[in-house]
């Protein structure tokens, strides 16, 4: 059973007709962590964002359908996602500049549990530095009378994780969870996210550019570039088998020699049709149109014409 | 020959008395001509003050920075020893000055270092324009008119400009998306075989140092603990240090089965170090000696050196 369904997600600049999201579907079951990779410009913090119900002014959401275990948290009047009951909590790339930097963060954390369960103030602070340990800061409850500023990166993320986790989310949205911090911290931050999914069952949306650490992280992937979904699937067949020519170019940039003289082009959101299309080295006529995924292989799905015209582009060359 | 750069204890402590930071602590270094030399290490290690300090742009407490066999006092540098030594930095967008044209950019150094001729600048500047692989076009655009990628390669043109023998380029890719780093790479490469400069190459990015040096040194604390040339480094690390950097850095490898090596705690602050080796509270091989001696660089091997007690028997201070 999956836990979170996200379909048909479309989000663009009001009074203009370019969508950033262009019919973005995903799911998130229960218990696993799922990949959104992609580069800047990807939409991949937008579609957070959206799940949240925290889109910025002059970003609209047009179309689309996220469900928890069946039930539609999108409300169809306002345009917005409600985060009624708490199910989704968000951990965010700066921790430092999202946790309020004049309240100790103690506090910040005990506010989660007066708000949601309407424990008092001593009660809220127990429970705080409770969670404060449980993400495995030493000393928590010294911690706990710190600000945001007195305390590292890596330790700040923690703290917003224990926030994230007072709110006993059944979905965790990490958006480049652990970009700003060092590669020794963030083993100690990937751990403490696996720890979590095994122990709360919690579904986790992992978004990054960072093609490693999905490797590390995920059980499953979905690949966007320009607001569109390009290929989805297992992990193994995303880095083994992967079949959107897109996926394969980011594949390669990474590990393979690249050509230093071609200049990044960049995401052309005035394009219709694919969106990688003047990227790709395979675009042709078809390309001007959106292709729809298709399923090539169990669980595996890609986005290109090259899947559903294989026959006839070999016969036209 | 002597080597180009050679820096023999080099220190920089800011600020005085009980709130002093040292941030190098006794660094020796050498790179060659036409050498890469990589510097990596986690925020904090001292990485960027020591290449602040090899550009001029920050004064040394103690130590000697000899360039081309004579002392450079850090501050005070010639002209001609400005000219030869340049600087790339992580944050294009911050590094280029908004107002100014990319060609003004680019022509400044070349009168302010170079004092080439006026009738001589128009074509050098169309020349560097096509070696970091930019149209001829760039020349009139202006910082925001240009992405990320772009930004970079005006950034090392300017560098490039008043033909260093030198460059040190700090985290130069690391603001950039991951499928750029590989053609930026791929560049800084290609010109380093057609004009011969050497590179200090600062960056907490592994996988980056691995792809472009000659030799790496690997940084905590304010002192290099492991000094190696890159494949032999990466293949087998010595110091306990670099064994869990490697060990956790993420890789897309799927059948990669390293054990992990995940270090407790964070690096202690350098205002509060203990006696003896500076790891010892993160070290899984620490033993007493460690608690009370400080070691010092030590061959483990040819050509390359580890401060560890326990892994460079000679490392006596």
């Amino acid at each position: 059973m999956s836990t979170l369904e996200v379909e048909g997600l479309t989000v663009g600049v009001t009074r203009s007709p370019t969508s950033i999201l262009a019919d973005v579907s995903f799911s998130v079951p229960a218990g696993k962590i799922v990949g959104l990779v992609g580069e800047s410009g990807s939409g991949k913090t937008m579609a957070a964002l959206t799940m949240m119900g925290l889109l910025p002014d002059g970003i609209e959401l047009r179309s689309g359908s996220v469900r928890m275990d069946g039930r539609q948290l999108l409300d169809p009047a306002r345009m917005t996602v409600s985060r009624e009951s708490a199910d989704m909590a968000m951990i965010f790339q700066h921790p430092q500049a999202a946790l309020n930097p004049t309240m100790k963060v103690g506090r910040q954390i005990a506010r989660v549990f007066s708000l949601q369960q309407g424990a008092g103030r001593s009660e809220a602070m127990s429970q705080s530095i409770e969670m404060l340990r449980r993400v495995g800061i030493p000393g928590a409850a010294r911690v706990a009378g710190a600000h945001p500023h007195q305390l590292s990166g890596g330790m700040c993320q923690r703290v917003m994780i224990a926030m994230a986790l007072a709110c006993r989310p059944r979905i965790l949205i990490a958006d480049e969870p652990t970009t700003a911090l060092d590669v020794t911290i963030q083993a100690q931050i990937f751990d403490l996210i696996r720890d979590l999914v095994a122990e709360t069952g919690a579904g986790v949306l992992f978004i990054t550019h960072d093609l490693a650490a999905v490797a590390e992280m995920c059980d499953s992937v979905t690949v966007l570039f320009g607001g569109q979904v390009m290929e989805e699937g297992s992990r193994d067949d995303i880095f083994r088998r992967p079949r959107h020519p897109y996926t394969t170019y980011l594949l390669d940039s990474v590990q393979k020699e690249v050509d230093p003289h071609v200049v990044e082009a960049g995401v052309d959101f005035e394009l219709v049709g694919c969106r990688f299309g003047h990227r790709c080295d395979y675009a042709w006529e078809a390309c001007g149109e959106v292709p729809d995924l298709v399923a090539v292989g169990e669980g595996h799905r890609s986005a290109c014409f090259l899947h559903t015209a294989e026959v006839t582009r070999a016969g036209a060359s | 020959m002597p080597a180009l750069l050679e820096l023999r204890g080099l220190r920089k402590t800011f600020g005085r008395g009980r709130r002093a930071l040292p941030a190098v602590r006794g660094v020796d270094l050498d790179v060659a001509r036409g050498e890469t030399v990589g510097v990596v290490g986690e925020s904090g290690c001292g990485k960027t003050t020591l290449g602040r300090m090899v550009a001029g742009l920050t004064p040394v407490t103690d130590g000697v920075i000899r360039f081309d066999g004579s002392d450079l006092d850090g501050t005070s540098a010639s002209r001609e020893n400005r000219r030869r030594i340049q600087m790339v930095f992580q944050h294009p967008a911050q590094s280029l000055n908004r107002r100014m044209t990319v060609g003004a950019m680019l022509a400044e150094p070349l009168r302010l270092l170079a004092g080439a001729p006026r009738s001589e600048t128009a074509g050098r500047i169309e020349e560097m324009l096509a070696l970091v692989g930019l149209d001829p076009a760039f020349g009139s655009r202006r910082p925001r008119q240009l992405s990320g990628g772009q930004q970079q390669r005006v950034a090392i043109a300017r560098a490039l400009m008043p033909d260093p023998d030198l460059v040190v380029l700090d985290e130069p890719t690391s603001s950039l998306d991951q499928s750029l780093r590989g053609r930026m790479i791929a560049l800084l490469r290609r010109i380093q075989e057609m004009r011969g400069v050497s590179y200090l190459f600062i960056s907490h990015d592994l996988g980056t140092v691995r792809r472009i040096a000659d030799r790496v040194a690997v940084m905590y604390l304010g002192r290099i603990v492991e000094i190696a040339p890159t494949r032999e480094l990466f293949d087998d690390p010595r110091h306990p240090y670099t064994r869990a950097l490697l060990s956790v850095a993420p890789t897309m490898d799927l059948d990669d089965v390293r054990e992990r090596i995940v270090l407790p705690g964070e690096t202690p602050s350098p205002t509060d170090l203990p006696t003896g080796c500076s790891f010892q509270d993160r070290c899984p091989l620490v033993f007493d000696r460690c608690r009370s001696e400080s070691p010092v660089l030590a061959p483990v091997g040819s050509y390359r050196l580890a401060e560890c007690f326990a892994v460079a028997p000679a490392s006596d201070a």
